[in-house]
Parts: C-alpha cells; structure tokens; sequence
C-alpha cells in the first residue's frame, strides 16, 4: 500500500459522507427553487420579491441581524479584552461563564428569556417598580425580546472569536504604547482594536450568518406576527408545505449569506499571504 | 507587563464582567429557580421548595420517549464522527493528497452553511429517496454537522505533535497499521476526546435539524421542549431544561478535567 491509497481510505468515509449527505441535499434543494410544473422557473423568487409582505420580513431579518451583531461587537471586545488580560485562573471561570450558556440548548435558553421577560416576569416588573414603564408594559412580542435572546444566545461566538485573536497580540505592543506617553484608552484604541479587527470581522461574520438563519429564538420571543426570514422558511416547510417556495427563500436567504462572506474571504486570503 | 490602569477603570471593568456575566446565566438560573417551584405556574422568584416537577417529568412517558431518542441519536452521531471525523483529520494533517487545501475547505463547509438551509435539503433530498424521515435520517444530518468539530479539535492537536515520531516509527520497521495504531492515534487522542464530547452535545442539543427532520412519536429533547413552549409551558419543561443544563456543566466539567478548556479558549 502507498501512502496515498493510505491517506485516501483515511479519508474516503468522510468524503463520501459529505459528498452524498450534505452537497447532494444542498444541490437538491436548489434545484427544487427553480423547479416548477412545466421545467425551470424563477417564479417563487418573484413571488417573495415582489410581495411587500416578504420584502418587509427580508429587511427586518437584515435590520435585527444587523443590530444583534454590533451589540455582540460592542459587549465582546472588552469582554474578550478583559478574559485575555485577568489572571489564569479568573480567566477560566470567566470562559466557563461564556462556555456555559453556549452549550445549552437554544431552546432551553430561549425558555429562560421566555419567564424573564413574560409580562409578569422579573424583568417587566422591575421596569414597572422603577417607574420606568407603564402597567400593561410587556416585552414578549416584541422585536426588542428577539434582539435581547439573541445577543444572549450569540454573544459566546463573538466573545471567544475576539478572544483568539487577542490572546495572541504581542503585549510588548502595548507595553511599548504606554511607555512612549499613550493613556490606558489611546493604547486600546490604537494598538489593540485595529489588531484585533481580524477576530471583529470574524464574529461578526459568525453571529449575523447565524442571527439571520435561526428561527427558534425569533419564533418563541417575537410570536407569530414578527417573522423573519427562517421563521418564514419554518413556516413554508412545515404549515403551508410550500416545498418549493421554502427552498427559494432559502436560497435568498443562502445569497444573502454568500454576498457578505465573499469580500471577507478575499480580505483573509489577501493577508494570508 | 504595563498593569497602571485607573481605578475608576477597573471598577468600570468588574462591574461590565458581573453584568455580563448575570445577562449570561440569568435564564440558566432562571430555569432551575422555577423547576423547584411548588406553584402550578411558571413563576420566579420560585415559591418553596418541591421536587415534584422532576418526578412529573420521570413518569412523563413522551419525554422519557424523546429522552431516549435523543440518547439513540447522539450516541451514534458520536460514535460515527469520531470515526469520520478522526481518520478525515488523520489524512487532511498530513497534506499529501491532491487538493488538500480544498479538501479541508470542504469537510469544514458545514460549519459554515447555515443549519436552516442544510436541514431543508436533506428533508426534501430524503423524503424523495426514502420518504418519511427516521431516526437514521437524523443520525446522518447531526454526524454531518458535528464532524467538523472532530476534525477541528483533533487538526489543532496533531498540528503540535511531533511528525518525526511517525517516520521513526516507520524507519524501525513498524508497518502502516502499527504507526496509525500506536503512534497517530495517541497523537490524536486529546483531540478526538474533545471533539467526541463536542458532538455529543452539540447532537444533543440540536433542535434545527430536529425540528425539519420529524414525525409524530420521533421528536428529540429540545423538539419536545419547544412543542410545550409553543403550547402551554408548565414547570415540568423547566425541570427538563435544568436536567440538560446539568449535563452541560457535568460535560464541561468532565473536558476540563480531561483535556484543560484554556485549549479552547484561544481556538
């Protein structure tokens, strides 16, 4: 035996695997939104483009998407900067802290946003004792209950993506800013957020691809009347059995996904060499 | 190391990482305060103390059923992705074959494509081929998405071992089997450990695909929860919760144990 008949059964099961259970579905699935009664059409597409019903679901997945990523950003930069910069042993709890609700179940992380924000949960009656809001206040259907599920259920990827990009900035960097006059926050903001940029644009890719495909969150905390575009998708499947259309709104949805993977993929490969 | 940073900054700091760290846990702790309430209602601050929502739940015959599904389903997707998973980054570390790089590119493809897009493919790919779904179709779709973390978690170990040790295995007249047996897979071990448990989880977890991949008497864990939260949620869904919760905790506890998390934590 070679080594390359060697490497190859190594990975053989896994190529098939792939190959039958993954890229074939795929394909399928793309075929099936192009497929009509008489051979290939693009009339489901048309169909969402041209519905203002759908075009508002598309723009609020994009505006909600949007939103949830930069308070991840906003929330992950000093959180991943103050994991990378405690003492070992603070930082392990402190990554168990962010671990934790990562490995848990959506659903059931949902759940706990669902009894917290219900209208006679803790977080209404806080708001209420304070005086903050109104009686009848309620935060669940709302697209605000959707932003705060999200960011809870996605801020971990964001976090530990920053996190490895700044572990691994040499700290003489910023020991040498000080020395040369800089101030704590001039050293963050010259030094260490444009290095960090790299772990940013990761996460960021990370949370809004997966904040614009989810439906569980959105479905459970926004109700049946504020959808997005998965929950839409959910829906076709699974109560209209639309097949088809299902499968175009995921192409949209897969197109959308692609179009902003594309320029990062040709930033990373630029600077990897 | 330059630690003059301003006192108000790093009250400021302390302060950011224990909110942080309550938006966090808060629903976790939540969940478990309201499984081991007294009242009929989904309430917290829990009122009393009674277990008697764990025992609603342990002779609750469907989600004892979808405990076992999911059980089925993850032990096998775990055991099928090590396999996968362990000798496909066994090959892709040693970049000899053709196309490597697009070849890693591709095993890791899942981690990418959103689960949604995936789950619609292979519910609409199957029900065309073998129509109605089973536990088999579930096996299949979770092993494709857990792979890549076995294949990530295993490439990140082999990628600080020692190549030589392989070549003086060989040099001493070990065959392919022996070196892949008692040199490789040692190397590996770490790394497949982590990624076992990973998939373990993840698998456990999962309702996307769950949720595409179903039919009535076969729902997993989380679809069973998400049925009752969709209907009428009563304090027994939270003593299902806490109980997955705990096995969270337990499997981090256990990879923390085994392999140290700081891994993971810069990966």
């Amino acid at each position: 035996m070679t080594d390359r008949a060697e490497n190859s059964l190594l990975i053989l099961p896994g190529l098939l695997l792939l190959v039958l259970a993954f890229f074939v579905p795929i394909a399928q699935m793309l075929m099936l939104s192009v497929s009509g009664e008489n051979g290939l059409t693009l009339a489901h597409f048309t169909r969402f483009l041209s519905d203002p019903y759908y075009l508002n679901v598309l723009w609020r997945t994009v505006r909600l998407s949007a939103i949830i990523t930069l308070i991840c950003a906003l929330i992950g930069f000093p959180m991943a900067y103050i994991m990378a910069h405690v003492s070992p042993r603070l930082r392990l709890w402190l990554v168990i802290m962010v671990i934790l609700p990562l490995m848990t179940s959506v659903v059931v992380r949902t759940f706990g946003w669902m009894v917290l924000l219900s209208r006679s949960g803790l977080v209404p009656e806080v708001l209420r004792d304070l005086g903050l809001v109104g009686r009848n206040f309620s935060l669940m259907q709302t697209e605000t209950a959707i932003v705060i599920g999200m960011v809870q259920v996605l801020l971990p990827f964001m976090t530990l993506s920053i996190l490895g990009v700044i572990t691994r900035i040499d700290s003489r960097l910023e020991e040498a800013a000080r020395t040369m006059g800089c101030t704590f926050l001039q050293t963050l903001r010259t030094v260490v957020l444009p290095l960090s940029v790299p772990g940013i644009v990761a996460g960021s890719l990370l949370v809004f691809t997966l904040s614009a495909s989810s439906f569980v969150t959105p479905n459970l905390l926004g109700g049946a009347r504020i959808q997005v575009l998965a929950a839409s998708i959910y829906r076709s499947v699974t109560q209209t059995l639309d097949w088809p259309f299902a499968a175009a709104q995921a192409v949209i949805l897969f197109l959308g996904i692609i179009v902003l993977l594309m320029p990062y993929a040709r930033l990373s490969g630029r600077s990897n060499g | 190391m330059v630690r003059a940073v301003s006192t108000p900054l790093r009250i400021g700091a302390v302060a950011f990482v224990v909110l942080t760290g309550i938006f966090l846990l808060a629903p976790l702790v939540v969940i478990v305060g309201v499984s081991v309430s007294e009242s009929q209602f989904i309430s917290f601050p829990p009122t009393g103390f009674s277990l008697r929502w764990y025992e609603a739940v342990l002779s609750s015959d469907a989600y004892l059923n979808a405990a076992w599904i999911s059980i089925q389903v993850a032990l096998l997707v775990t055991v099928t992705s090590c396999f996968v998973g362990g000798a496909a980054a066994i090959a892709l570390h040693r970049r000899k074959l053709p196309f490597s790089g697009l070849l890693s590119t591709l095993f890791l493809s899942p981690l990418v494509l959103p689960t949604i897009i995936y789950a619609i493919g292979m519910l609409m790919l199957w029900s065309a081929i073998f129509g109605p779904v089973s536990v088999v179709t579930l096996w299949v779709s979770h092993t494709i998405i857990t792979t890549p973390y076995v294949i990530r978690t295993t490439l990140a170990v082999l990628s600080e071992s020692d190549p030589f040790l392989e070549e003086a295995a060989q040099t001493m007249g070990a065959s392919r089997f022996q070196r892949l047996r008692l040199v490789v897979l040692p190397q590996c071990l770490p790394g497949l450990a982590a990624g076992t448990f990973f998939a373990f989880n993840i698998s456990f977890d999962e309702a996307v695909l769950a949720l595409f991949l179903r039919k009535p008497g076969m729902t997993t864990l989380p679809v069973q929860i998400y049925g009752q939260l969709e209907f009428s949620p009563d304090p027994s869904v939270a003593a299902v919760s806490s109980i997955m919760i705990g096995l969270t905790v337990l499997l981090i506890f256990v990879i923390d144990r085994m392999l140290g998390l700081h891994r993971f934590a810069s990966t």
